[in-house]
């Protein structure tokens, strides 16, 4: 085959993702020629000048601007970003490399709470009612104006980092003023992360000094995994969250799909983040959008232009069906994902039969890990194909909502959801997390 | 040996490839790769290995208290790293090596493993580890088997977010270049046991 008939995929993995794995394998196993784009030098960019390459991550503008330089030497035909930061990235760099991807205005508004919030309600799309501050308002007089229960929301961060529900004024301002210290600190995170990498802070300054307050909706929430082509959202998965998510803080655990809702009730939730996507804008590549379900309906909570965060990808796999069998041949979501990006043809949209899930395993306390007890049973565990630990001996743990860093993540798979369930609770149990 | 006492953990990479570590030495003789049941002859680990049903095993690596495990059929590690574990516990168990030594000589012909090892022991002494050791790293040939070449990373690499960019787009990508012999390159690091990666993944 000659060697320019095979396109070059632009991946832009932050050194900080858990997805590297996972989109690497995935471009090796289509064969496409790879450039991992990432806001820290590689110390082997100079040996593979093709191969790697520094973005300014933080300032979509000007990494579009590198990719542009970069793409002069190495043309490219597609590129991938894999979490909420550098989906904007992607957007900017495939607008001005006209490839496929999303308007920056789009993508932007996926990434900011406040303004995704405000087209949303333009559009009609039921979200919850929300109101902005800035941290340096006084919270005991907003404490008296807000309706219970709230929650309050940094506008940027991932991860449920730093949301907290508040039913009482006064567990309002004590959210309020944890959650301006938690915005300090994380502005701090990137200031420092600045000092070896000439980089801006990646929270922009509104952002940073501003707090989401919005009205707390009952009902339980599930996860919808889709795709964008040309503005129509293909439904890749629908997972069930069964822990129930009532704060006060906000950490996930438990993914399981096929969901459990009724048929109606999924179709439902599938329409109302198809016209979340159209209301943003989106029109192309992975959406990961999180509603709650209750007597009115769905509600959207988020929708990120992203695919699945963490390494919870792990629990996806899509086969080709044939006479209503599986012939053996399974994809992954970043094949996907990538083939999508690259114009390829897309032989699978179909998750497998099997039902499957995945547990981000919780942050077991405040502490250094010294070591992880019970692995080895937890693997036993009846339908359970792994378990990741993914937090390394001498790391701090910390809990939410300051925290963001899961230790680890359990897989299974089954006949039903309910026996997934079972057996992620199982092989939990059998952890033991030792902190010093 | 009590095969009740071996302690196991799998650790799967991906669909298709997946660790175990082993909690007793399984071949103390270096690292030793079978790409084809002819190849695992011999060798009854790997022999009992390459047998187990609807795993269709295209590789095994054995090296020190590690196994990994290659397979193209669909069923879950699940299934088949139960299967695995069974073979090593099984294995050890019984009297006499679990692998055999390795055979002196190339074990393809038209290759030739041994001046492979040099030159990639050359590249990797002379450009990979002091590029690596700018973050901390370092990463150690282990050997060339069948002109695939077996790498363990340590250090900063070893746990870190970005091992498989490193991997892939740095040591590969210059395998390729340097030496355009090589196959292929494996990593046979436990990665879950590194105390100090350099980067480190949060959520999203």
């Amino acid at each position: 085959m000659p060697r320019q008939s095979v396109p070059r995929l632009l991946l832009l993995l932050p050194t900080a993702t858990y997805r590297t794995a996972a989109f690497v394998e995935a471009a090796r196993r289509l064969g496409v020629d790879l450039t991992v784009a990432s806001e820290r030098a590689s110390t082997f960019q100079d040996a593979n000048p093709g191969g790697l390459v520094t973005l300014d991550l933080s300032d979509p503008d000007r990494a579009a601007a590198q990719a542009r330089a970069f793409g002069h030497e190495h043309p490219l035909q597609g590129v991938v970003g894999v979490d909420d930061d550098t989906a904007v990235v992607a957007a900017a760099i495939a607008d001005t490399l006209g490839l496929r991807g999303n308007a920056v205005v789009a993508a932007r508004a996926a990434r900011d709470k406040h303004e995704q919030r405000t087209l949303l309600t333009a559009a009609g799309v039921p979200v919850p009612r929300f109101t902005l501050y800035r941290v340096d308002d006084d919270a005991r007089q907003l404490a008296a104006g807000v309706s219970y229960p709230c929650v309050l929301k940094p506008l940027r961060l991932a991860a449920s980092r730093g949301v907290i529900r508040a039913d009482t004024p006064e567990a309002f301002v004590a959210a309020f003023e944890r959650v301006r210290r938690i915005l300090e600190r994380a502005g701090c995170e990137t200031r420092d992360a600045s000092v070896s990498t000439d980089l801006v802070s990646r929270i922009p300054h509104p952002a940073s000094r501003s707090i989401l307050v919005e009205d707390f909706v009952p009902g339980p929430e599930v996860a919808l995994e889709g795709l964008l082509v040309a503005g129509q959202l293909q439904v890749l998965a629908l997972f069930d969250k069964p822990d129930p998510l009532d704060g006060p803080y906000f950490e996930e655990t438990i993914y399981v799909t096929p969901s459990r809702l009724p048929a109606d009730a999924q179709r439902a939730v599938a329409a109302c983040a198809e016209r979340a996507a159209a209301a943003l804008g989106l029109r192309e590549g992975p959406v990961h959008a999180e509603l709650r379900v209750n007597s009115r309906g769905p509600w959207l909570i988020e929708l990120a232009a992203r695919p699945i965060g963490g390494r919870c990808s792990g629990a996806l796999r899509f086969e080709i069906r044939e006479r209503g069998k599986g012939n053996g041949e399974t994809f992954s979501l970043e094949e996907i994902v990538i083939r999508h990006a690259l114009g390829m043809e897309l032989p699978v949209l179909e998750r497998e039969r099997q039902a499957s899930g995945v547990m981000m395993i919780p942050v077991p306390g405040a502490g250094v890990l010294r070591e992880v007890r019970g692995v080895d049973a937890a693997r036993s565990v009846t339908l359970v194909e792994e378990v990741a630990i993914t937090a390394h001996p001498g790391q701090e743990l910390v809990p939410w909502p300051e925290g963001a860093r899961y230790p680890g993540f359990i897989f299974a798979r089954g006949a039903s959801p309910e026996a997934v369930e079972t057996a992620l609770r199982a092989a939990h149990r059998q952890l033991q997390f030792v902190l010093v | 040996m009590n095969p009740a006492e071996i302690r196991i953990t799998a650790e799967p990479i991906d669909t298709g490839r997946c660790k175990f570590v082993v909690s007793e030495p399984v071949h103390a003789g270096g690292v030793r790769r079978f790409a084809s049941s002819d190849d695992a002859s011999g060798s009854p680990l790997a022999e009992a290995i390459f047998a187990i049903p609807d795993a269709d095993v295209a590789e095994v690596i054995v090296s020190g208290n590690l196994v990994t495990v290659v397979k193209r059929g669909p069923a879950p590690w699940q299934t088949v790293g139960k299967a695995v574990g069974q073979a090593i516990r099984a294995v050890l168990a019984a009297a006499g090596p679990a692998v055999a030594p390795k055979s002196a000589g190339p074990a393809t012909p038209g290759t030739d493993d041994d001046a492979l090892y040099e030159r990639v022991a050359d590249l990797f002494e002379s450009q990979v580890n002091p590029m690596v050791a700018r973050h901390g790293g370092r990463v150690e040939l282990i050997d060339v088997q069948d002109a695939v070449v077996m790498v363990r990373m340590a250090g900063g690499c070893q746990g870190c977010g970005m091992a498989d960019v490193t991997l892939r787009q740095g040591i590969e990508a210059m395998l390729q270049q340097h030496v355009p012999d090589v196959k292929g390159v494996v990593d046979i690091t436990d990665h879950a046991a590194g105390s100090n990666p350099y980067f480190a993944a949060a959520k999203k």
